[in-house]
């Protein structure tokens, strides 16, 4: 690059300074939106990994039990064979801080004495006092960091609830450690000696798992397995870590592509802008070609101006992708926490390759969408004066080429998305391919509609109308830009709107449906989609017992290893005389509910569940039961939105048939008639009174709960709709801003001919208020198809569910008033600006 | 400053050219068989109505166009011949280009609009930056170096057209009706300059023109009619100059 | 205008930055370094208080076989075994099994779960490879709870995890069964009565300080025949021996200026015994509470006190891991005509356990009244490493 031409090019920038920062913050806020979410999320998944490494430690192996873990004589039968390997039992599970935040802390009961292959959480000196952790009960000790978050210091009570039970605990030291791996590690971290966790936790005779490092691989593995009791298994770490990868990815992978719709936006804005320049430079740039510039140096000029834009676009996105990181990761963290699993981030991890990641898309994508532009700019013929309206023809007479072109690109992506497959990875290329089919259809609708709505206009506004609507086609070729982008971004707040509209109103009737008993207990769950607390012993039957109670069912939710995957697996015992609320997939109602009665080897899964493991009715499952893995019976299929890793239901008489514990998570209580709820709900917690506290519910308040906990894990969504609806708003306001500034002399004339600043500005205003309604009109059928892709392809693909399409008015009233909004916002300033300003000035100018 | 010995080989050659232009279902020829040779040291005028096909003319020399039928040779090289690179990297060499409407870059100063033709031929630095200030000084523009075009007159921006284009020192000048949008009075300073310096770098140059009057000052008077090139002596020849 | 846009994208960057580093930047300043951790050196070092455990005051009555099990209220007990062992064509093994227990506190807490205790359990296996000179070392912890370790009196059984010594016969005593694996070895021995418990000190009370209660009790069984298997790289040979036992207990031993101790376990040719153990004061002068004790073939074990005893060195060895041991002994005891050269048989056999210290087989040369007579045995020496105790992580050393 010739650097007077840079220069040139430097100055061009800065003589639009109000276009440039816009593109600028264009290219910013879709890096920013792709950033953060990517860092975000990426956090919380490397908390949970950080915390399931500091807890599964150096550990190749684990043995796992069936249900609520494993029956501690396995330990000991392990560590008392001649061939013991190195074995470390742990006691795990979480606990709630009273008061205060109400912060979830891990709770790690380890055996000292065997944990020196596995983990250490101490590195330097070490002056623990192991003798109080396993003398004293109820002792922990904590990371000074995590104490110093929750106020407390050495030999402070920590009162802690576990499921609804108070506990107190004693931090009888702070661990300090050298190393900030480790500091991390131990964040949000209790360490306990094994006899306090299975107290706390209530898990005495029990441990979560046995970890072990098996330096003789498989072949000890087998040799070990053998010995192993009926119930226990024995797997490799590595397994059990990549499940809750699986667990999250479509979490992810969602919200990292639309994300990536903010990019999109941005990469509009940023076409907009370098084909503005480029159009608005074309004399100058036919100038240069005369004067002995090649094609090859226009070229790079225009690819160096976007790349300029780009490198300083991009570093701010990064920064504010930073920034707005650290807001969502709270976000994103509470999202999964309600849908999958506890985990706390409490720090932002910069990755390198996200940052990386986040430039090179950043870069990319300005590039690419200054590829266009700058061919164009190439294209300039070398001649000494060239009128517009020549390239308007030109433009024009593509319009109807590219329509076409737009329309196959349509059809392409119908045909990919409508492929049976069940790959993401075809549906959002299905996705972007329609939002870019339409984009190319824009200018020659555009032009039908302009040309037809110059009548009625000018019938309306006289002159000034038909001017207004002319103005639309005489410069198409940054019009359409400008209208495919802001097109764009509407209909992705339309489609993405939709969606949720639609998953909500699906859910919402799902629980309508589903809720059909009048009170409902559960223990305080910290995963709020999982009820797999329980209640204390023979609370249940006390409560069940309760006067005014006419029927009354209960669910039991373990985790159990189905197929070697972790699921939740709900034992439910149904309310004698009450319907049974499920709806079936696949299998008639009747005959599935025979079935379950009459073997206790059939079982139904949920529709997420079917569709992530390709399960159907009639099929096989291997699940792990407390008498050795057993191979049930699918029933049927049913439909189910409470998880979108999907479960499997078995009835009470099954579950015991094959499992030693008779816990229960939940009760579903149905009033006798005449019975009032309120006064029910009032004498079922009396009784659960001093012994645990529950969550007492009647089922409208319970619903109202569900329905908050999926507003909640959906907020995230909103957010990033927000997002995208801001840099839509960002690439309105710059497209029609450009476009009217660049009129500037065609204004200046009108002024000069006798055109009052009001009528200017009433022209102005019109012109880019048809643009603006010309968006929102073609956003909504736009919206439409996005939504119908997200919600029967996409989500589909994802979460295996089946949801009704909902079209709420609302969201696209509110598209509509968005795309007018930043319009009329758009025409404001190019409006005042040339209302103020001296017409010879502006016809002066070159 | 360079000044090449006389040279009897024509630096522009036309050759029986032929330019016509597609209208619809008819088609329309400007040029018509011309051909003409320009040798250095030449100052002409080329003559014609609007829509005569002058600036076809330009274009065609220039390599921005190219002829129908019939060879152009600039210094001995077939226009027609090279690829359209090598076109564009000849105009950035040997000639240098006035245009009617000035066309300087808005964005860069005038001492940069002039140092351009030598940054794009690699020549950078101080060297350039004095060429540009000799040049903007014989133009009588040293003391506006630094500012921008649009902060001067018509003639003070044509003046600097015409320094940068012959910052370079182009064998080969070619201009479209530099003095169009100028008073006759400035017109005719720009004129005396051009002239003078096409003179005393020994350059050819080849000036657009709808204004009879300028012949007086030309060394050959060329007039496009219907297509066809009449060649005359014009006033200069008494003057005695080659 | 261009200046002022470029100003305007360098304040904004700057703000930004400025703004990430205050979100990166850790809100919470690091406090003084107080490092911690569940590690078991503390646990295992015994630096609690002795209040509220039974003390060693007086001579009390042994009665087997239930003294060979557990005394919990007292703070520390081991089980000690050693020996030294033949192949039929003489290839030579020594060995070491000790069984440490340790309390935590005075009081055993209420406890739900069953891993509720306050008893810890330390083990070290050594196998001196004479003939293969290797030494092979293997360090256990484990708590006293879930079967993982314990110790019980009648009939007798004491164990860390498979590591275990058990009465095989019907009194409750003889023969015991040894059974320790580790670091590439098994050890499988069955101990035969020897001669009978000799009670150390003033009738099994071994006084260690001046002050009261600074004593331990301790007995030993001096010479148990003993045959069995020693496997040493997948090669399983029969072994034959002698063995020795020492059973001690206590709440408080060593005094503050006590840095170390030499200790001398002898099996002499004429079926005599030698027990001597030298405390190290801070100055490296013997501390007055030495003592030892001579059994002959026949007849009453003698008492040695500090005065009965001459202990030099003879030579050194540095260890590879820091810190100068002797290399051998020259013992002498005129009360019973003893003048003994002791030889490490190899001469690294250092525990780099928890406690760093050397205990190895050692073989005999001198004379008992002018007499020529040889002998085997272990000899302990502790107190030389470098390293204080209570900086060291444990590390398994089970393979």
């Amino acid at each position: 690059m010739r650097t007077l031409l840079a220069r040139s090019s430097l100055r061009h920038l800065g003589g639009h300074p109000w276009l440039t920062a816009l593109s600028l913050l264009g290219i910013a806020m879709g890096v920013a939106v792709v950033v953060s979410i990517d860092l975000a999320s990426g956090s919380a998944l490397r908390a949970f990994e950080q915390s399931t490494d500091v807890v599964a430690g150096r550990a190749t192996h684990q043995i796992a039990g069936g249900t609520s873990g494993l029956p501690e004589g396995v330990y000991t039968a392990l560590k008392l064979r001649p061939d013991a390997p190195d074995a470390a039992p742990v006691v795990q599970g979480f606990v709630q801080v009273e008061g205060g935040n109400h912060r979830t802390l891990t709770l790690l009961g380890l055996d000292p004495f065997a944990e020196a292959p596995f983990r250490d959480f101490s590195t330097g000196g070490a002056v623990g006092d192991v003798g109080t952790l396993l003398t004293q009960p109820g002792t922990v000790v904590m990371g000074a960091k995590t104490a110093r978050a929750l106020g407390v210091k050495a030999g402070d009570t920590l009162p802690v609830m576990v499921t609804g039970l108070r506990r107190e605990l004693r931090v009888s030291a702070l661990l300090e450690p050298a190393q900030e791996t480790t500091e991390r590690a131990l964040e949000s971290l209790l360490l306990a000696d094994i006899s306090t966790a299975q107290e706390v936790l209530g898990m005495e005779g029990r441990l979560t798992r046995v970890d072990l490092r098996l330096k003789g691989g498989e072949a000890q593995a087998a040799t070990l397995r053998a010995a192993l009791p009926r119930g226990a298994e024995l797997v490799q770490t590595s397994g059990r870590a990549g499940t809750v990868e699986q667990m999250t990815r479509a979490f992810r992978t969602n919200l990292t592509a639309l994300s990536l719709l903010a990019l999109v936006v941005g990469m509009f804005l940023i076409y907009n802008t370098m084909t503005f320049s480029v159009v608005q430079r074309r004399g100058m740039l036919g100038r240069l070609r005369a004067v002995g510039v090649t094609r090859g140096e226009l070229f790079a000029l225009v690819l160096g101006e976007a790349l300029m834009l780009g490198i300083v676009g991009t570093a701010a996105g990064l920064l504010l992708g930073i920034l707005m990181a650290s807001g969502l990761v709270g976000l994103i963290t509470r999202t999964i926490n309600d849908l999958y699993f506890v985990v706390n981030v409490r720090r932002l991890s910069l990755e390198p390759f996200t940052l990386i990641k986040g430039l090179s898309l950043g870069l990319g994508a300005t590039v690419l969408a200054a590829l266009v532009p700058a061919w164009e700019a190439a294209r300039a013929a070398p001649v000494t004066a060239l009128r517009r309206s020549t390239v308007e023809d030109v433009s024009r007479g593509r319009a109807p080429r590219l329509a076409v072109l737009g329309l196959i690109i349509l059809a392409v992506a119908a045909a990919v998305l409508a492929w049976p497959t069940q790959a993401l990875l075809p549906a959002y290329a299905g996705l972007f391919a329609v939002l870019l089919g339409s984009a190319l259809l824009v200018p020659w609708v555009t032009e039908k509609l302009t040309v037809a709505s110059a009548r009625p206009l000018g019938a309306l506004f006289g002159p000034l109308g038909r001017m207004a609507a002319r103005g639309v086609t005489a410069s198409l070729s940054r019009t359409a830009v400008a209208l495919a982008a802001l097109m764009v971004a509407v209909a992705t707040t339309v489609g993405v709107g939709l969606m949720v509209s639609s998953f909500r109103g699906t859910v919402a009737a799902w629980l309508e449906s589903a809720l059909q008993a009048d009170v409902f207990v559960s223990p305080p769950s910290l995963v709020a989609r999982r009820g797999d607390s329980s209640l204390v012993p023979g609370l249940a039957e006390k409560l069940r017992s309760t006067p005014g109670v006419e029927a009354s069912g209960s669910i039991r939710v373990i985790h159990v290893r189905i197929n070697d995957v972790d699921t939740d697996l709900l034992a439910v015992d149904f309310a004698k005389g009450h319907e049974r609320t499920y709806r079936f997939k696949e299998g008639r109602a009747e005959d599935v509910w025979r079935q379950l009665e009459a073997s206790p080897d059939a079982l139904i899964v949920s529709e997420p569940f079917a569709f992530h493991r390709n399960v159907h009715a009639g099929d096989t499952l291997r699940v792990a039961t407390d008498k050795g893995p057993h191979d049930f019976r699918v029933a049927g299929v049913y439909f189910d939105y409470g998880s979108d890793v999907g479960t499997v239901l078995m009835p009470r008489a099954t579950y015991e048939h094959w499992y030693e514990d008779r816990g229960v998570s939940g009760l579903s209580l149905f009033a006798a008639p005449g019975q009032d709820v309120d006064e029910l709900v009032a004498r079922v917690r009396d009784r659960a009174g001093g012994e645990q506290a529950l969550n007492v519910r009647a089922n409208r308040a319970l619903r109202q709960a569900s329905m908050e906990v999926f507003d909640r894990t959906f907020t995230i969504t909103q957010v990033l709709r927000l997002l995208a609806i801001g840099v839509a708003f960002v690439g309105v306001l710059s497209a029609l801003m450009s476009l009217q500034l660049e009129r500037a002399r065609e204004f200046a004339v009108l002024r000069a001919t006798g055109l009052t600043p009001g009528q200017l500005w009433g022209m102005v205003s019109l012109q880019t208020g048809l643009l603006g309604l010309l968006a929102g009109l073609f956003s909504i059928p736009l919206g439409l198809a996005l939504a119908y892709v997200l919600v029967h392809v996409i989500n589909q693909r994802s979460f295996g569910w089946t949801l009704q399409l909902v079209v709420a008015p609302g969201v696209v009233g509110q598209a509509l008033v968005l795309a007018l909004v930043a319009a009329a916002l758009a025409g404001l300033y190019p409006a005042w600006r040339m209302a103020r300003a001296n017409p010879a000035m502006a016809l002066r100018e070159e | 400053m360079p000044s090449s010995p006389p040279d009897s080989r024509p630096l522009v050659e036309l050759r029986a050219v032929t330019k016509s232009y597609a209208e619809g279902d008819s088609v329309r020829e400007v040029l018509s068989g011309t051909s003409l040779a320009l040798h250095r040291g030449e100052f002409v005028v080329l003559l014609g109505r609007s829509g005569s096909g002058k600036s076809t003319l330009l274009n065609l020399i220039s390599g921005i166009d190219q002829a129908t039928h019939g060879e152009i040779l600039v210094e001995g090289r077939d226009l027609g011949r090279l690829p359209e690179r090598d076109r564009t990297l000849l105009r950035r060499e040997r000639i240098g280009f006035i245009f009617q409407a000035f066309n300087l870059l808005p964005t860069l100063t005038v001492e940069e609009n002039v140092r351009l033709p030598l940054e794009l031929l690699g020549r950078s630095g101080a060297e350039a930056s004095a060429r540009a200030r000799e040049l903007l000084g014989r133009v009588g523009l040293e003391t506006r170096a630094n500012s921008f075009p649009d902060r001067l007159s018509g003639g003070e921006q044509q003046r600097v057209a015409v320094a940068r284009a012959l910052a370079h020192s182009p064998p080969l000048l070619l201009a479209d009706e530099p003095t169009g949008n100028l008073d006759e009075e400035t017109g005719g300073q720009v004129l005396d300059l051009l002239e003078g310096l096409t003179r005393q770098g020994n350059a050819c140059a080849l000036i657009v023109t709808h204004e009879p009057a300028m012949a007086a000052r030309a060394d050959r008077v060329l007039t496009l009619e219907h297509g066809r090139l009449v060649d005359r002596p014009g006033g200069a020849r008494g003057r005695g100059t080659t | 205008m261009g200046r002022g846009l470029v100003i305007g994208v360098v304040l904004v960057l700057a703000a930004l930055g400025v703004a990430v580093g205050v979100v990166l930047r850790d809100t919470e300043d690091a406090g003084p370094a107080n490092t911690g951790g569940m590690t078991v050196a503390s646990a295992m070092g015994g630096d609690g208080g002795t209040e509220g455990y039974a003390r060693a005051m007086e001579p009390r009555p042994f009665h087997f076989p239930e003294d060979h099990g557990p005394h919990p209220d007292f703070r520390t007990e081991w089980w000690y075994w050693t020996g030294n062992l033949e192949t039929q064509d003489g290839r030579a093994f020594g060995y070491q099994f000790t069984l440490f227990r340790s309390a935590l506190s005075p009081e055993q807490s209420k406890r739900e779960s069953g891993w509720g205790t306050r008893q810890v359990f330390m083990g070290h296996f050594t196998l001196s490879d004479v003939s293969g000179g290797r030494f092979h070392v293997t360090e256990r912890f484990s708590r006293a709870a879930q079967g993982l370790a314990g110790a019980d009196g009648a009939p007798f059984h004491v164990w860390l995890q498979d590591w275990d010594v058990r009465s095989e016969g019907t009194g409750g005593t003889w023969p015991m069964h040894l059974r320790a694996q580790g670091d590439g070895v098994t050890l499988e021995l069955t101990l035969d009565e020897g001669k009978p418990p000799v009670l150390q000190g003033d009738k099994g009370l071994s006084q260690k300080g001046p002050e009261r209660g600074n004593a331990s009790y301790y007995y030993s069984l001096p010479r148990m025949p003993s045959r069995g298997t020693v496997s040493v790289d997948g090669q399983t040979v029969q072994v034959k021996g002698d063995s020795w036992m020492d059973r001690e207990w206590s709440t408080s031993a060593l005094s503050g200026d006590q840095v170390g101790w030499d200790w001398f376990a002898l099996q002499l040719s004429d079926g005599s015994e030698l027990m001597l153990y030298q405390l190290r004061k801070k100055d490296g002068t013997k501390d007055a509470f030495s003592a030892g004790t001579y059994v002959p073939a026949t007849g009453e074990a003698v008492h040695l006190s500090a005065e009965d005893m001459q202990l030099e060195r003879r030579g050194s060895w540095k260890s590879p891991r820091g810190g100068e041991y002797p290399a051998g002994w020259r013992v002498q005891v005129p009360k019973v005509s003893l003048e003994l050269t002791v030889t490490p048989k190899l001469p690294d056999q250092e525990l780099p356990v928890l406690v760093r210290y050397w205990e190895g087989a050692v073989s005999v040369d001198g004379t008992r009244e002018g007499q020529p007579v040889q002998g085997r045995g272990y000899l302990e020496m502790t107190g030389y490493a470098d390293a204080p105790r209570n900086e060291q992580t444990v590390r398994s050393r089970t393979p």
